[in-house]
């Protein structure tokens, strides 16, 4: 007669899979795109809702469609406006800074002037409407 | 002379759970991921030093301006009156919308104040203008 062969026992390995998971988990990690949503933060105001402001309360930067910045009828280079927004607000803290940029100007001129304001920590922005000329 | 004879057995983490582990956090990052599906427009954002980023991104609504001025919103092409529309809508099924104008930093202000104007129409009126980390002092 033939000696019983002993029944074999039949398993997977199993060590390896933790291994293979978190190898997945770190190409994952390592090809997903963070979240481009990042910018400047703004609230506008409703429709028609105009307020009315004391004069001395205003300060307009203007920036005209040469992508030149003006306070009042200063030209001033851009990173200037940081300083002369803090010293404006410093002595007056209810100080709403008014960005009046012309239609023709371009977007990028009127993201560093926004910038700036930002940066200035100047909390009442407004951005003023311009007309079609 | 020692009474008892301790066997000692080698320490042991059990390991057989890790894999377990492994594929639960992966599939709890897999539903918590929110899959971009917009293709948008080719911009070059403007840089900005007080560039902030945005917590939540399930509020967020972007509308692309490329360097002509053309217009889209989840891939559709509209024109102003178009962007009034389409957010008013996505105001009222969820008022706690952000709007994020992906801008090409070429593009006129002009079309800018217009789609301003137009979201204050929609009431949206949450809006950020997206923009990149541009390093202080660079």
């Amino acid at each position: 007669m033939f000696p019983k062969r002993e029944p074999q026992k039949i398993s997977i390995p199993t060590a390896s899979t933790g291994d293979i998971a978190f190898l997945l988990i770190i190409f994952f990690m390592v090809t997903s795109i963070f979240s481009r949503e990042k910018g400047l933060k703004i609230v506008l105001p409703p429709k028609g809702a105009e307020v009315k402001l004391k004069k001395g309360n205003i300060l307009t930067v203007s920036v005209n469609p040469y992508g030149e910045v003006m306070i009042g009828d200063k030209k001033i280079s851009i990173p200037e406006i940081k300083q002369i927004v803090q010293e404006a607000l410093s002595k007056n803290p209810d100080l709403v800074v008014a960005l009046k940029v012309s239609r023709k100007a371009p977007y990028k001129i009127m993201i560093q002037a926004f910038d700036q304001l930002k940066l200035a920590k100047a909390e009442k922005i407004s951005l003023t409407p311009v007309k079609e000329e | 002379m020692r009474k008892f004879l301790i066997k000692k057995e080698p320490p042991e983490i059990p390991s057989a759970s890790t894999g377990d582990i492994a594929f639960l956090l992966i599939i709890f990052f897999m539903l918590t991921t929110v899959l971009r599906t917009e293709m948008g427009l080719k911009v070059n954002l403007p840089e900005a030093e007080a560039t902030e980023r945005l917590i939540k991104r399930r509020n967020v609504s972007h509308i692309w301006v490329d360097k002509t001025g053309k217009i889209t919103i989840d891939d559709n092409v509209v024109d102003i009156n178009g962007v009034i529309n389409v957010m008013f809508l996505k105001v009222a099924d969820n008022p706690e919308l952000v709007v994020e104008i992906m801008a090409d930093s070429d593009v006129d202000y002009g079309r800018i104040n217009d789609i301003l104007e137009a979201l204050k129409e929609a009431q949206a009126f949450k809006v950020v203008f997206a923009t990149e980390y541009k390093k202080i002092g660079g």
